[in-house]
């Protein structure tokens, strides 16, 4: 019914381009969290000095398409830098970490991941500000009034709720950094998107190239999800993150 | 009323009889309806084609008159001109051609369509009208022999015979595909990769409206030789019939060499000599 199996080179392209999701998709997670995390608290910051410049950040990368993004950090950015800056950049290197030899990823790669990296922590900024928004104001002032220290009321007080808030539209905003990697095919990264397509033009089996990435994708998401259910179910995680 | 009333009209064999005349009526007219393409344009009064809106001098949006324009669109319009219905035009790029053939989105793919044994599994190809060669476009002085592609970084389109055919013939290039021809260039134009490739006249109509054109070139060789024709759904035999008596019509009463001349002529700014006719042996 469905036509032939794809033949194994091909199935060997999609799990190439699967690998590279995983590693671009899961990089891009790390760094993101790592940065709209300060990113939050920067825009929660009564100081303007800090919360404005937040503010012009999130409004810059909230309301462009990640596609133009992408293209203006691959196409439009490297049309600015020096010649030999971007030679370099596209020539592969070697990194050295002790015994083992790590290639240097392709410009694509890093475009890619540079891109949807910064366009992601607008949007987990926002997930984390919401989190904190949901911790009523009284329970800060209660927290004062009690002789705790400022600092102390965010560690024990409004972070472990706010978190709490914040993880299931976290995961959800993980969810799409998977789904969005996809665009980075566009820049001309291998990633799993590229190479179905790939393979559909060499085989012209639409059904399979399609069906194997969609699946691939909804495995991954289910992962996700099933992570978070975990998580959510667990009595410490009921209480208070962390 | 008893239930047999109706079936006691005629004997057995006679409703036999006619269930299988029906049966052989429907299959032809069904046949009919669903096979022949050629008909169902004439009815429709309009001819639906895919066309390339962004790779001059085949097709592309003519910045005077925001209509898609070019080679392939001259030889869809001679097509509709002959049929006496109106022509569609459906912008395109090169992975989506064979899909909208086979979704029955559009009768016809005039757009840049390299005939190959594996496409004709899944469409009809007309007889070529045009030939062209793959080639690259580098930045001036760089490629200094053929071999040197080997280690280069060489931008493609994606979804398209060039990219197989760079992949065989210098099989240490890293290859990184965009998603249509002027992407590949601003790619070279920025250094992202050293060399794109495509066929030639498409090369020479992207490198006509680049403001620097100075600083690349298209070295003079090809490493194949590509038949373009027309995209045709599968099995409809009175339409490739059709388009392909005309192509020859064409070709007879100079109209062809008329189209050729408007976008490769010695007076257009992508000069290039006419080496294949409608109708040659390939």
């Amino acid at each position: 019914m469905f036509g032939e199996l794809l033949a194994p080179q091909y199935l060997t392209w999609l799990l190439d381009g699967f690998l590279l999701t995983l590693v671009l998709s899961a990089l891009a997670c790390l760094f993101s969290t790592a940065l709209g995390f300060p990113l939050c608290l920067a825009r929660l910051s009564p100081r303007r000095l800090w919360s404005w410049p937040a503010r012009a950040y999130l409004m810059v990368f909230r309301t462009t398409p990640l596609l133009i993004q992408l293209f203006f950090w691959y196409f439009g950015v490297t049309s600015l830098l020096p010649e030999d800056l971007v030679a370099w950049l596209n020539m592969p290197h070697e990194v050295a970490l002790g015994p083992a030899h790590l290639e240097w990823p392709s410009f694509e790669f890093i475009a890619g991941l540079w891109g949807l990296t910064l366009y992601t922590s607008a949007f987990i900024a926002e997930e984390f500000r919401a989190g904190v928004a949901s911790v009523r104001d009284e329970q800060r002032a209660a927290g004062l009034a009690l002789g705790l220290k400022p600092a102390q009321v965010w560690r024990y007080v409004i972070l472990p709720q706010a978190l709490r808030t914040a993880l299931p539209p976290l995961l959800g905003q993980y969810m799409n950094a998977l789904k969005n990697s996809s665009l980075a095919m566009a820049i001309g990264l291998a990633e799993l998107s590229y190479a179905s397509r790939q393979v559909e033009t060499e085989t012209f089996k639409t059904f399979q190239a399609f069906g194997i990435a969609t699946l691939l994708y909804i495995a991954t998401i289910a992962v996700i999800e099933v992570i978070g259910q975990m998580l959510q179910q667990r009595k410490r995680f009921r209480r208070g993150v962390i | 009323m008893n239930r047999t009333d109706g079936a006691s009209f005629m004997n057995w064999k006679t409703m036999k009889k006619l269930t299988a005349l029906t049966a052989l009526a429907l299959a032809v007219v069904s046949g009919l309806a669903h096979a022949d393409r050629l008909e169902d344009i004439k009815k429709a009064g309009v001819l639906r084609v895919a066309a390339f809106d962004s790779n001059p001098p085949f097709g592309f949006v003519d910045p005077q008159s925001k209509q898609i324009e070019g080679l392939d669109v001259d030889y869809a319009k001679a097509l509709a001109d002959k049929l006496g219905v109106k022509l569609q035009l459906q912008p395109t790029n090169p992975a989506n051609r064979v899909p909208l053939l086979v979704a029955n989105k559009v009768d016809l793919v005039l757009a840049n369509f390299t005939i190959t044994p594996e496409r004709a599994e899944q469409v009809n190809f007309s007889i070529p009208y045009f030939a062209s060669g793959q080639q690259f476009i580098v930045k001036k002085g760089t490629l200094k022999s053929q071999e040197d592609l080997n280690g280069w970084r060489v931008g493609v389109d994606k979804g398209t015979v060039n990219e197989g055919v760079l992949r065989k013939k210098f099989p240490g290039a890293k290859v990184v595909a965009y998603d249509d021809t002027p992407f590949a260039f601003t790619a070279l134009r920025n250094g992202n990769v050293q060399a794109i490739t495509q066929d030639g006249p498409k090369l020479i109509g992207l490198l006509a409206n680049v403001p620097d054109r100075d600083k690349y070139e298209v070295p003079p060789f090809t490493i194949s030789n590509d038949l373009i024709g027309v995209g045709i759904p599968k099995g409809e035999t009175a339409l490739t019939e059709f388009v392909d008596k005309t192509l020859l019509e064409l070709e007879a009463n100079g109209q062809a060499q008329k189209i050729y001349d408007s976008w490769f002529g010695p007076q257009t700014k992508t000069p290039l000599e006419r080496l294949y006719k409608i109708g040659d042996k390939s």
